[in-house]
């Protein structure tokens, strides 16, 4: 890091080029267009000039207007994606600063594909439900990301489709990408309530302990997420659509809990012993207590027999008191995943020839806003947070290299398509800049073994399946 | 956290003292070279990031002497008396100990790229105070932090990138204090639970985290990992409360997790950790006084005469980041 100063001198005659305002290294990049849009910033699709088969999506933060540095959550994504290396977490190949506004933009490998994008091409254009493989592969794979992310002490907590990315063609076609830590916590250090972020995320995958107002996140949250996902991957539908409450600080979402009641059936103290001590339930402003649902639904919701191991395994994903709910370990060793079809690395490809593979339509990419500008041409901002609308962006300009079916509408929420092919060679990614500013390596020495390490994935070292929380190791 | 096995931490941050010796007399070595080209060694970090230093002003610059760079002991003696500024200034702020040993190795690595003489470490010094307590999420405004000790938190806001680029965003650090939670509670379930030891168990505790207190401003947080900064720390509490057999302790906790480990060698460490805590010295700033006053001749030779001037600069600059 600190001595780039040699090549510096010459810094000051870099910046005569075309367009004197543009950051030196994104000269290395040719930005296609947007992909997301969300909270915390934009997402672009660019692809390096030096390597042109390799997409990048570049996720550049808004910086806050509060005057008061460098955004906290671009800080705390960094940071914890500069720990982690994992097959199913994307994977961070730069992050690059544009001094003249102090913003961050962190570069990943791109992913063309998104369960939320998947599961809506099932429901609206192909009108069938995702073949067995490819649910079981899907769900086996955020499993074993989040396994991973949960023996490292790292709670997602903004676990939904959108965020679950699946790499397109190339060498990790069809593999899991968990993204977007930017809420990302590490457990064992003092959490603080959501309310206190001042983030808005999604509420049909919150766990009902926070529903409830509890204070403190345990991993279970993602599990919960986790259940919730793999229901709609099942029926292609939210399995809890509740109406959100807008407002602030973090309100009460009785709609939510109802949708959740409504399907499992009442919470009890005798299920869920700690039940009572959440404030929410505590307090019953609303009168949640005194709604009765009796019978549990779940098995009609997701049409699946009781006896189904599908449906075992569901159910105690979404088991309430969030103790007994089951961990990413205990869910990867379920017989589920031990009974035909067996779950695979690319999950869009079933191994056996003959089966019929879905063609996904490539992310539509609006190529009117430009990265360094806020300038975007077509105002119809994507809605915060909800899945439930797709706010029609009218005829994208899409690139003609980029084969597109047809123009889609960009669907509205938080989304980042970042994703790493491990071995991302980031020498190509070049040193832009006098002293090596915004291109840090972001490696820790091991990229070429990267690509190895899929062949030895279910038995990744440091993690193993079982004993979660992983027993924190006495340090030497 | 994450582990520190397969940690940023681990992988890059933890050197040799023939590592650190080099890279602290690289950087001195550069600002030298600077001085002597361009009469001054501020760096200023331009409008497309880059790093230069400043502009050598030709208006009197050659009626005077040029300044004496500092030597790279006078460098680590004004390094220490701001990474004991850290700990009183986290201390005024009652920030939790984790905040201020993150601060205290964002100061050490930072100071591994550059010397003194480039990036005045009172600055420095704050701006990792405020960088850490962004990564430990007890975030404290720039400007509380600029008011409680009457700093202008601007200058933290125009360090902040610049801090966290030369730590390369390893911002996740593994201080002493998790393990020595550990060591202990080990400690008190290998003497088994008995009331009357409650109270010295607690007082074992308070002397070791004073210790490791202390090590935090040494060099061994950049050489040891935090386990055996820990443990050193534990030992010397034991020195202290004389009521734990600590060797016997550390050959029951090695053969049950490090049976290939033999103590000899462990013992080395500690005796290396334990030899830098007693070495540690405290300037006051009498004794940095006259280091302090060349820093500032080196950092920009005109300041003596032209202080306010050099004030009113220093906006300007800070207006072209915008």
């Amino acid at each position: 890091m600190g001595d780039g100063r040699a090549n510096n001198p010459n810094s000051h005659s870099n910046n005569n080029s075309s367009s004197s305002n543009k950051p030196e290294w994104l000269e290395q990049y040719d930005v296609i267009g947007k992909i997301g849009e969300g909270t915390y910033g934009l997402v672009f699709l660019a692809k390096i000039k030096s390597n042109r088969s390799k997409p990048i999506a570049i996720k550049k933060f808004k910086q806050p207007k509060d005057g008061d540095g460098v955004s906290p959550t671009a800080i705390r994504e960094i940071m914890l994606l500069r720990e982690i290396s994992h097959e199913n977490v994307v994977k961070l190949a730069n992050v690059h600063i544009n001094h003249a506004d102090m913003s961050l933009y962190l570069a990943f490998d791109y992913a063309e594909h998104d369960l939320y994008e998947i599961i809506r091409h099932h429901r609206d254009k192909v009108n069938q439900s995702i073949n067995q493989y490819t649910v079981k592969s899907l769900l086996w794979q955020l499993l074993n990301g989040l396994n991973y992310l949960h023996s490292n002490w790292i709670v997602h907590r903004d676990l939904k489709p959108s965020n679950i990315l699946v790499m397109g063609d190339g060498e990790e076609q069809g593999v899991v990408k968990i993204a977007d830590f930017g809420l990302a916590r590490i457990y064992q250090a003092p959490l603080k309530p959501l309310s206190e972020n001042g983030v808005v995320v999604t509420i049909w995958y919150r766990a009902p302990e926070l529903l409830l107002g509890a204070k403190h996140y345990t991993s279970a949250v993602d599990m919960w997420a986790v259940g919730c996902i793999f229901a709609e991957l099942l029926t292609l539908k939210p399995l809890f659509q509740g109406q959100e409450v807008k407002g602030t600080p973090n309100p009460f979402q009785l709609d939510q809990l109802d949708k959740i009641f409504k399907v499992l059936g009442h919470p009890t103290q005798e299920k869920w012993p700690t039940l009572v001590n959440l404030p929410h339930w505590q307090s019953d402003l609303q009168h949640i207590q005194g709604h009765k649902y009796e019978t549990a639904g779940l098995y009609n919701v997701v049409h699946l027999s009781p006896k189904n191991p599908a449906y075992d395994l569901l159910s105690q994903m979404l088991e309430y008191d969030p103790r007994k709910r089951l961990t990413a370990a205990q869910a990867l060793e379920h017989e589920y995943f031990r009974m035909e079809p067996l779950p695979g690395y690319n999950a869009l490809v079933p191994p056996q020839p003959g089966e019929k593979v879905v063609n996904y339509p490539t992310r539509p990419v609006d190529t009117s806003t430009d990265i360094e500008g806020t300038i975007s041409l077509q105002p119809s901002q994507p809605v915060s947070s909800g899945n439930s609308v797709s706010g029609g962006m009218q005829g994208p300009h899409v690139m003609q290299t980029r084969s597109m079916p047809r123009p889609m509408p960009m669907v509205g929420m938080q989304r980042m398509q970042p994703p790493g092919i491990p071995a991302y060679n980031l020498s190509q990614a070049g040193m832009g800049g006098g002293m090596n500013p915004g291109s840090i390596p972001m490696q820790r020495g091991v990229a070429p073994q990267a690509h190895q390490q899929q062949q030895m994935r279910r038995k990744d070292s440091g993690m193993g399946m079982t004993g979660y929380p992983q027993q924190k190791s006495r340090r030497f | 956290m994450a582990d520190f096995t397969t940690s940023t931490h681990r992988a890059k941050w933890i050197f040799t003292p023939q590592d650190l010796k080099e890279k602290y007399k690289v950087a001195n070595q550069r600002a030298k070279q600077a001085l002597e080209k361009y009469g001054a060694t501020r760096m200023e970090v331009d409008i497309d990031g880059s790093f230069s230093y400043a502009e050598p002003h030709n208006d009197n610059a050659e009626k005077h002497s040029r300044p004496k760079p500092l030597k790279t002991e006078e460098e680590k003696l004004l390094r220490a008396f701001y990474e004991f500024k850290i700990q009183d200034v986290c201390d005024a702020f009652k920030f939790p100990r984790k905040i201020q040993a993150t601060a205290l190795l964002y100061f050490k690595r930072f100071y591994l790229q550059w010397s003194v003489m480039e990036h005045h470490p009172k600055n420095i010094m704050l701006t990792c105070i405020y960088a850490a307590c962004k990564a430990e999420e007890n975030h404290v405004s720039a400007e509380e932090l600029g008011k409680g000790i009457e700093q202008d938190h601007q200058m933290i806001l125009d360090n902040e990138m610049l801090v966290l680029q030369s730590l390369g965003f390893d911002l996740i650090v593994y201080a002493p204090y998790r393990a020595l939670e550990g060591f202990v509670n080990d400690v008190e379930e290998f003497y088994g639970e008995r009331d009357e030891q409650s109270e010295m168990i607690k007082d074992l505790r308070e002397s070791a985290k004073v210790e490791v207190d202390k090590m935090m401003r040494t060099e061994a947080p950049l050489l040891f990992p935090p386990g055996q900064l820990a443990l050193t720390a534990l030992r010397r509490s034991c020195g202290v409360h004389k009521f734990i057999d600590f060797e016997r302790y550390l050959k029951s906790l090695l053969s049950r997790q490090h049976p290939a480990h033999p103590i000899s060698e462990f013992n080395l460490s500690l005796n290396a950790i334990d030899t830098m805590i007693n070495k540690l010295e405290t300037p006051t700033s009498k004794d940095v006084k006259h280091i302090d006053r060349k820093l500032k001749s080196c950092l920009d030779p005109s300041s003596h005469e032209k202080s306010k001037k050099r004030k009113h600069r220093s906006k300007e600059g800070s207006n072209e980041m915008q």
